[in-house]
């Protein structure tokens, strides 16, 4: 899988570039502001570009803007946004304007590679990646009305890999349940959050995110 | 003095030998008789016209000369009675049969034709008796040589009068239509630089032409219309004009005798009197605050647009009682100014309309008489320009405290953060590589250094979160706000916006920070189960209100935290209210001013 990296720090997109030589991604282009990653993105066909959300000049969402911008120009390639601190509001801005080929997650998500890598890899293949920290945030959140409590643990544990983006196939197996059981518990959970069915899993990413957002 | 003396000497002489001249001394053998007359065949209606205005306007002249010595005024009008003297058909009349021949006569005529000309002088620089406006003095400058002109050429020509168009030469005809042309655009833009000074003038000047304009008014759409009329019938439609029409020219300078008295009337009400002075002391002697003071000089001074500049020496500008910076008119212009005290450490500086101009004397005692209470309104207005700039200070002093924040958290963000993160990675590709190498003991170790790395980048991001929040500057105050709320223990809704546009920076910061305050106060002291946040935004301010259900209790006076949102709120013109009652919670309302 092709992957374009962009950040100002060189020491950085060396290390993020090694990490992903080293589980078998080919690292095309390398870029340290939003015009040079413009021009790579028009330049090589990459699967997917990684981003820090401050860039320069101003250091504020330079990042976030190129990312938008890149998801409207190149539907067919993923963005996946690093942070130094992860926002729910960053989050559903980016993948309210396309849930798929959409990720957001923390910089020190690099603790454990193999839940990056797995990110990485979702997001370039169409999928999404919400940052579980995000998702924490949300499902762990005080609500005068909690509906939230009336789902067992199980079913917590399922909306939150829901609401991370992962597939039906990588949710079972996490959890060492079978697919029949795991949609039996998708089926509660939407009826006791009044939630309707969404299709498709990142659109499921979007709706389950806005409702712990909203409600 | 001795000057004065010699021309008013001289004008009652001019209306005495005027007089004479209207009055035919008849000598009998037997016994003597006054009989009003001018020359052979003169209708009585002439000489009254000869004699009435001038005398008139040179008597009212005295008078107001005598009045307002500095004045021009007084000049002007004795200006323009003796020229209407001169003028007169009996005066010339007399000159001839006294024996001067025509050159004289027509000396006489030209000098005699200048009235006109001297009154609309007059009428631009009354009251005060100077041309003010440089429009004014090229016009009335000009007019000074065009009207004689106009009067002279006709003579030049050989003829009597306007009259009589059928017995002159075709060469007069076009100097005739000239000079009737000349007098009528004379008339139009006299009458319009009149109009104009009335409509530029301020109230005070208005107030002492009024009476000019009532009684100069007639005599002007008389002249105007009568000019036009024979300018009409004369040389576009060829009629010459009948007896009515010439007698109705002769008496139109019947209308200048009221004029005078208007002028009278004028000059006493643009006067001013001590009484009004005196006015104004009594109303000192009761006390008059810095605010009553302009308006007490404007109600003595007669001028409503009067404005009193206090001079501040730390600035070295004038300002108005706001502390506001006031640019002093220069001179030349509508307005007027004295300025009060020692020119080097001025005290204040009055600007009123420059009809107020020959008042200086007037306006000096008035000056005198609010002097202390000038001087302590001056304190007033430097305390509240020093209380301005502290409050600029402090306003400058959070911006600094807040961008030294920001500057913290993005060498926090691009150092130390960027640097561990750099780090993570590193040791993930240590233990990659330990891992190929089969060494799981080394692979554990760089494990435990990453679980601690971690949480070690965990708390400096809450450090640098808590410097300086960075979803406030990329996303704004409502999603930071949410963004609180998300992190926050007990259930807060959020109910209201803030509007499409983004709050100024300064007041986006402050209002976070009340709300991060006081959401941690609540879950630290309140006891409440839930909170709430309000937001709302108005035309010119924007409020937050956040509210708990607690036990209340939370006292301004009481721990620096909401001190300190107090002072960070007030420091953007805005205003911090805390009410805690024992039921019912607490809520903090802060509203800023935005546009």
């Amino acid at each position: 899988m092709r992957v374009i990296v962009a950040d100002d720090s060189v020491l950085f997109r060396e290390g993020l570039a090694r990490v992903l030589e080293g589980a078998g991604f080919e690292v095309v282009g390398q870029a340290s502001n939003t015009e040079e990653l413009d021009r790579l993105v028009a330049e090589e066909t990459a699967s997917l570009v990684i981003l820090d959300i401050r860039m320069p000049p101003t250091q504020t969402d330079e990042g976030l803007v190129a990312a938008k911008r890149i998801r409207r120009q190149h539907p067919e390639m993923g963005v996946l946004l690093l942070s130094q601190y992860v926002e729910s509001h960053h989050a559903l801005d980016l993948l309210g304007q396309s849930p798929d080929h959409v990720g957001y997650l923390l910089k020190d998500r690099f603790a454990d590679l193999g839940e990056f890598i797995d990110a990485v890899r979702r997001v370039g293949n169409g999928g999404s990646a919400v940052d579980p920290r995000v998702v924490a945030q949300l499902l762990g959140r005080k609500r005068s009305h909690d509906l939230i409590e009336d789902l067992t643990d199980r079913e917590k544990s399922v909306l939150a890999l829901m609401a991370e983006g992962r597939s039906n196939d990588a949710i079972a197996s996490g959890l060492k349940i079978s697919p029949k059981t795991l949609e039996a518990h998708i089926g509660t959970i939407y009826s006791k959050l009044g939630l309707e069915p969404a299709g498709g899993d990142h659109r499921r990413v979007l709706a389950v995110l806005n409702y712990l957002r909203s409600s | 003095m001795v000057q004065r003396r010699a021309i008013q000497g001289g004008a009652v002489a001019l209306v005495t030998l005027a007089s004479i001249a209207e009055v035919n001394v008849t000598l009998y053998s037997d016994h003597i008789t006054w009989q009003l007359t001018g020359p052979a065949g003169w209708p009585w209606y002439l000489a009254l016209v000869d004699i009435l205005p001038g005398s008139a306007f040179i008597l009212a002249g005295l008078v107001a000369w005598s009045l307002r010595p500095r004045n021009r005024v007084g000049l002007l009008m004795i200006g323009v009675g003796a020229g209407l003297l001169i003028g007169s058909h009996a005066f010339e009349w007399r000159l001839a049969a006294v024996g001067f021949g025509p050159v004289v006569l027509d000396v006489v005529g030209i000098v005699g034709s200048l009235w006109p000309v001297v009154l609309l002088h007059l009428l631009l620089a009354f009251p005060g008796g100077l041309l003010v406006s440089r429009l004014d003095r090229v016009l009335v400058r000009l007019f000074y040589v065009v009207v004689p002109l106009a009067a002279l050429l006709p003579l030049v020509f050989g003829s009597p009068g306007l009259g009589d168009v059928s017995q002159y030469l075709p060469v007069f005809d076009v100097v005739a239509r000239a000079a009737g042309f000349t007098y009528l655009a004379f008339l139009a833009i006299g009458s319009g630089l009149v109009i104009r000074r009335w409509f530029l003038g301020g109230r005070a000047r208005r107030r002492s032409m009024s009476p000019l304009l009532w009684a100069m008014g007639p005599y002007a759409v008389f002249l105007l219309l009568l000019y036009a009329a024979l300018v009409l019938r004369a040389l576009i439609w060829h009629v010459s004009s009948g007896d009515f029409w010439l007698v109705l020219l002769d008496v139109s300078p019947l209308f200048l005798a009221g004029v005078p008295a208007g002028f009278l009337i004028g000059l006493l009400r643009s006067g001013l009197d001590m009484s009004s002075v005196g006015d104004l002391v009594v109303k000192l002697s009761g006390g008059l605050a810095p605010e009553q003071l302009q308006p007490a000089l404007a109600h003595a001074l007669h001028d409503p647009s009067l404005e009193v500049a206090y001079w501040l020496p730390a600035q070295e500008w004038f300002a108005d009682l706001e502390g506001r910076r006031i640019e002093l008119p220069t001179p030349d212009s509508e307005k007027a100014v004295s300025v009060l005290g020692d020119p080097a450490g001025p005290v204040a500086a009055l600007v009123y309309d420059s009809s107020l101009v020959h008042e200086g004397q007037l306006v000096d005692t008035a000056a005198a008489a609010v002097r202390m209470a000038l001087e302590n309104a001056r304190l007033q207005v430097q305390l509240r320009a020093q209380l301005d700039e502290v409050r600029q200070s402090r306003a400058r002093l959070v911006e600094a405290a807040d961008s030294e924040r920001q500057r913290v958290e993005r060498d926090l963000h691009d150092g130390a953060q960027q640097q561990l993160v750099t780090l993570l990675l590193s040791l993930q590709a240590t233990k990659t590589e330990a891992m190929r190498h089969s060494d799981p003991e080394t692979a554990r170790l760089v494990d435990a250094n990453i679980a601690e790395l971690k949480k070690a980048l965990d708390e400096l991001r809450e450090l640098a979160r808590g410097i300086h929040p960075t979803i406030l500057t990329q996303a704004g105050l409502v999603p930071a706000i949410r963004s609180l709320t998300e992190r926050c223990p007990i259930p807060v809704e959020v109910k209201g916006d803030l509007g499409d546009a983004r709050l100024a920076p300064p007041l986006e910061t402050a209002l976070y920070f009340v709300v991060a305050e006081a959401i941690t106060n609540a879950v630290k002291h309140s006891k409440g189960r839930r909170m709430c946040v309000s937001l709302g935004r108005g035309a010119s301010l924007a409020a937050i209100d956040i509210s708990d259900d607690g036990v209340g209790g939370a006292d301004l006076s009481l721990g620096s935290g909401l001190r300190g949102l107090t002072d960070r709120v007030a420091a953007v013109g805005g205003r911090l209210e805390v009410k805690s009652g024992q039921p019912g919670g607490t809520t903090i309302h802060a509203e800023v001013p935005c546009e």
